[in-house]
């Protein structure tokens, strides 16, 4: 009930306004109202975590709880900038805590250390918009058949070296609107004789446009059929991340773990191998994805974290504000070629 | 076998720790920028930026806090970025790029620039140095949901300045003084206001009513007859505003009924004007005290610069910004001057009333004191993560210079939504450099039109060879087998011609001068084209009229639009994002952009 009030809170404060000023200017007074009523669970700190926590908290949520198990390595020092360099050994979501909190004291930022895994089902419900990143594939589809099913936003995000991704589904009807320019026509009276113009409308009015999308869970998106004609003529226009994709998955889901730069050539052999496999269980050829990606993958290189982070952020602003047509349903940054394509994959 | 330290190739990732890279510009672009640097292993990094921290910048100067406000963004930003890694190498320039400090041998201390700038000036400067220096440097530019990233290296690629730039948008004065038709004249004839009555008087921000504007005249004798009538007609012209006022004592009834009742009442005068346009209604002041309506008693629910007030509404806040404008002007004391400032209230209240009142005259809606900052203060929206999707790419461009794959390397645009092939990042080869380039051809050149006999040495200085052609410290001197000399960059030395004409020095049709950016190492030969009939000051031959950009693509909208968020191109653009569908370009159509918004700066008048 507090939410809704809060939500429905007429009075923005003038620090709100002074501080969000660029801001409101950009998608609105009542798009900002609403992020300042979302509350968002992000899973992950790791380096793609760190900017979707960044740009979350700086856009104004209500508040932000931050979820991760893992301890404070030396790697995590330099793969992300919430963390500051003597937390070695702390937990990871609790060491980004003040950094995280100083970058908006309006937000409520929150840290939980327990692991994503142990959570029980309602634990997620009080969120409007879950965000998961490092996740396994089969929590990914746990979650985020548990929040659809609760109207609650989910996205998933991960960054492996050059290459990242973006996924979301925010329910069978997303309600949102789109601005568009107000077509005036002039009427044809005037006091002012024949052909005196009416007043002028500013041209610069528009309006608001009511519209819906759908979307699919991550469990059809990634379980996409690929022998039939139909998909298999799709190829040509489908992006080859969707399948890089699935082979990171498995990987982490075989090993517990990324690829790691430590293990290089043992990883490296274990990636080509499961690009073989993942391909031939889907019916498709070897060629499809071929080994130039191997040693492109390893580690979240953190220009790839800044732009999918970007992109993820905005889209949970998009979807917590309803402002905006959100990307349907997959993003792919390629991080070698400067290439961000947005594709739907599920059923149609 | 590849050897990796994090993501990177180990040779790659050496080179990344020793070399040094300089960064122009600590704002929203800087910020994310420095972030990516030192988190990708960036050792030796040189920040500079002449700017201050503002409340407003917090929404995504993330390095930035509360308590900072007030300091310098380059200062505080090293000191931000330095606890990312405490043992990189940061150091901090509180200062413009533009200081002649910055000369070529200290630009080649670096093998990589990148631009995180918000004015063309800038660029365009930052560009000539590292053409001097041979330094590949990368722009960029954000506004709302649009963005975009470009590499530059001399030799191989467009310079910045290989394609022309659309023009500062500017308004005829007559527009401003006499037909007004959008707010955005009515604005900036608030602005002119603010400086006749406050601040600095210019001859190029008149207010009153032009006499002499060709469309008053039924015939071309009468504009000539009305211009010296109104010599000899008591207040119009003779007394300037700013005398006028302060005869007055600044009583604001009496500046309002001047303004918005009297000026008006002579305009309506000249009715040719009105034939086929909507007649302008005067106000008057007593009349609208007496009919005030009780305000209805709904409290706002929302910003209070939002709403939009009644007539009277506007009536009082004039009365009341004018005063206050006036108590401040007494007290800096004699030949005082206020300059105008958006985040000055007063200042903001005076051009809020002003325009709407005149808004309101001319038969438009009016606007709140939220939308008229926007357009007066040339405000660009601007949210974190499009900057961050931006400064990525730059870091990723990058690495490809320092890998020595300078063939990857692309011009890329971020679009709000997906393009046609589903692109919402398109990369786009890089063109090669313009061959006519009047900055980076082997010996640039151009032709300029204008009236030897009415330009001033003064204009051709600051507006021709400083403003339009980029030039910072010029020196010029006419191709006459003498060396005449008339610009000298030391000061004071040529201070002497500046009120001459260029004919008073032998200039005419025909006539080459050469002028020299020391600093920039730049030199340009300027073919002179006399020509009698202007309506402007002058005009750079084989461009569209300084007014009317050409035909556009949306790409090239979307790049004019990122291109310098302190100058102008489209006034009147809605403070909102706009949805730009880019598409992919073949190598020809891609413009090098820049970076933010351009909206509004100081729109110049074209004189006649």
């Amino acid at each position: 009930v507090i939410d809704m009030i809060e939500k429905e809170d007429p009075v923005i404060s003038e620090e709100e306004a002074a501080q969000y000023d660029r801001q409101i200017r950009l998608w609105g007074l009542d798009a900002q109202k609403r992020l300042r009523g979302s509350r968002v669970l992000l899973a992950g700190l790791g380096g793609l975590g760190a900017e979707v926590a960044k740009n979350l908290i700086l856009a104004g949520v209500k508040g932000l709880t931050l979820l991760d198990h893992e301890q404070v390595s030396e790697e995590s020092c330099r793969a992300q900038f919430l963390v500051p360099v003597t937390a070695q050994g702390q937990n990871r979501a609790k060491a980004s805590l003040e950094r995280a909190q100083n970058l908006n004291p309006m937000v409520k930022v929150h840290a939980d250390p327990d692991r994503i895994e142990d959570k029980p089902d309602d634990f997620f419900l009080q969120f409007d918009a879950v965000c998961l990143t490092g996740c396994s594939r089969d929590l990914m589809i746990r979650v985020d058949q548990l929040c659809s099913k609760h109207n609650i936003k989910v996205f998933c995000g991960d960054v492996y070296g050059y290459y990242g991704y973006m996924f979301c589904n925010l329910g069978q009807a997303h309600n949102y609107v789109e601005e568009k320019p107000k077509v005036v026509k002039p009427s044809g009276e005037s006091n002012d004789g024949p052909k005196a113009k009416k007043a002028k409308v500013d041209p610069n009015e528009t309006t608001m446009v009511k519209k819906t999308a759908s979307f699919c869970t991550l469990k059809e998106a990634l379980a996409v059929d690929w022998t039939s004609e139909k998909a298999k003529a799709g190829l040509k226009r489908t992006p080859v991340d969707y399948f890089l994709l699935q082979v990171l998955l498995k990987f982490r889901t075989d090993k517990g773990r990324d690829p790691d730069p430590q293990s290089f050539p043992e990883d490296s052999q274990l990636l080509r191998q499961i690009r073989d496999d993942v391909l031939e269980s889907l019916s498709l050829n070897s060629d499809l994805l071929n080994d130039d990606f191997i040693s492109y993958c390893f580690s979240e290189m953190s220009p790839v974290c800044a732009v999918v982070g970007g992109v993820l952020g905005q889209e949970v602003v998009k979807a917590l504000s309803q402002r905006d047509a959100p990307h349907r349903n997959f993003f792919f940054f390629d991080g070698r070629k400067g290439n961000g394509v947005v594709d739907y994959f599920g059923p149609n | 076998m590849v050897q990796l330290v994090g993501s990177l190739r180990k040779e790659l990732a050496d080179s990344i720790s020793t070399c040094k890279v300089l960064v122009v510009g600590a704002g929203g672009i800087g910020c994310e920028l420095l972030k990516n640097l030192v988190l990708t292993g960036f050792k030796n990094i040189e920040v500079i930026d002449l700017d201050t921290i503002d409340v407003s910048n917090l929404n995504r100067q993330f390095l930035f806090q509360k308590k900072h406000v007030g300091k310098s963004k380059a200062q505080v930003a090293k000191e931000s970025a330095l606890q990312f890694c405490p043992s990189a190498n940061i150091t901090a320039y509180h200062d413009s790029i533009m200081n002649p400090e910055y000369n070529v041998e200290f630009f080649r201390k670096f093998m990589l620039v990148m631009n995180a700038l918000d004015n063309r000036a800038a660029r365009n400067h930052v560009n000539r140095m590292c053409l001097a220096a041979d330094i590949p440097l990368i722009e960029s530019g954000t506004a709302g949901y649009l963005g975009q990233v470009t590499v530059i290296k001399k030799g191989m690629t467009e310079c910045y300045e290989c394609q022309p730039k659309p023009a500062q948008k500017t308004f005829p004065g007559c527009t401003i003084r006499n037909t007004p038709s959008e707010p955005i004249h009515c604005i900036v004839w608030a602005k002119y206001l603010f400086n006749q009555l406050f601040g600095e008087e210019d001859a190029d921000q008149e207010v009153s009513p032009d006499t002499a504007d060709p469309e008053a005249a039924w015939n071309p004798e009468e504009t000539a007859a009305r211009a010296t009538a109104s010599d000899k007609d008591g207040d119009i012209k003779r007394v300037s505003t700013k005398e006028w006022a302060r005869s007055t004592g600044y009583d604001s009834v009496k500046l309002f009924n001047k303004l918005f009742k009297d000026d008006i009442m002579y305009l309506l005068t000249m009715d040719k004007l009105w034939k086929k346009r909507k007649a302008p209604t005067p106000l008057d002041w007593h009349q609208l005290e007496n009919s005030e309506c009780p305000k209805e008693g709904t409290p706002a629910s929302g910003l209070k610069d939002q709403q939009v007030l009644d007539v009277w509404g506007y009536c009082q806040l004039f009365q009341h910004s004018v005063e206050t404008l006036r108590s401040q002007l007494q007290e800096k004391g004699e030949g005082a001057e206020l300059v105008w400032d958006k985040d000055d209230p007063p200042a903001m209240d005076f051009v809020t009333a002003a325009a709407n009142l005149r808004m309101h005259i001319f038969s438009m809606n009016m606007k709140s004191r939220f939308d008229v900052k926007s357009m007066a203060g040339n405000i660009i929206p601007a949210i974190a993560t499009t900057n961050a999707v931006i400064a990525g790419l730059i870091v990723l461009e990058g690495l490809k210079i320092l890998s020595g794959e300078l063939e990857s390397c692309r011009t890329i645009f971020l679009n709000k939504c997906p393009n046609l092939r589903k692109k919402l990042l398109v990369p786009c080869v890089l063109d090669p450099p313009s061959a006519n380039c009047y900055v980076c051809a082997s010996k640039p050149e151009v032709t300029v039109k204008l009236n030897v006999h009415k330009t001033m040495v003064l204009t051709l200085q600051d507006k021709i060879v400083k403003e339009r052609f980029g030039m910072v410290a010029p020196d010029v001197q006419i191709e006459d087998g003498k060396g005449t000399i008339l610009i000298s960059s030391e000061e004071g030395e040529t201070e002497g011609n500046n009120n001459k004409f260029l004919s008073d020095f032998g200039i005419r049709n025909g006539s080459r001068l050469q002028a020299d950016d020391f600093l920039q190492d730049y030199t340009l030969l300027i073919n002179v084209l006399h020509d009698l009939e202007r309506d402007v000051e002058f005009e750079v031959v084989g461009e569209a009229p300084d007014k009317a950009p050409p035909p556009q693509t949306n790409q090239e909208e979307v790049n004019s639009i990122t291109n310098g968020n302190k100058d102008s191109a489209q006034p009147s653009t809605s403070s909102k994002g706009q949805h730009r569908s880019g598409h992919d370009l073949t190598s020809h159509s891609c413009y090098i952009s820049a970076k933010r918004l351009s909206s509004v700066s100081e729109v110049e008048l074209s004189s006649r």
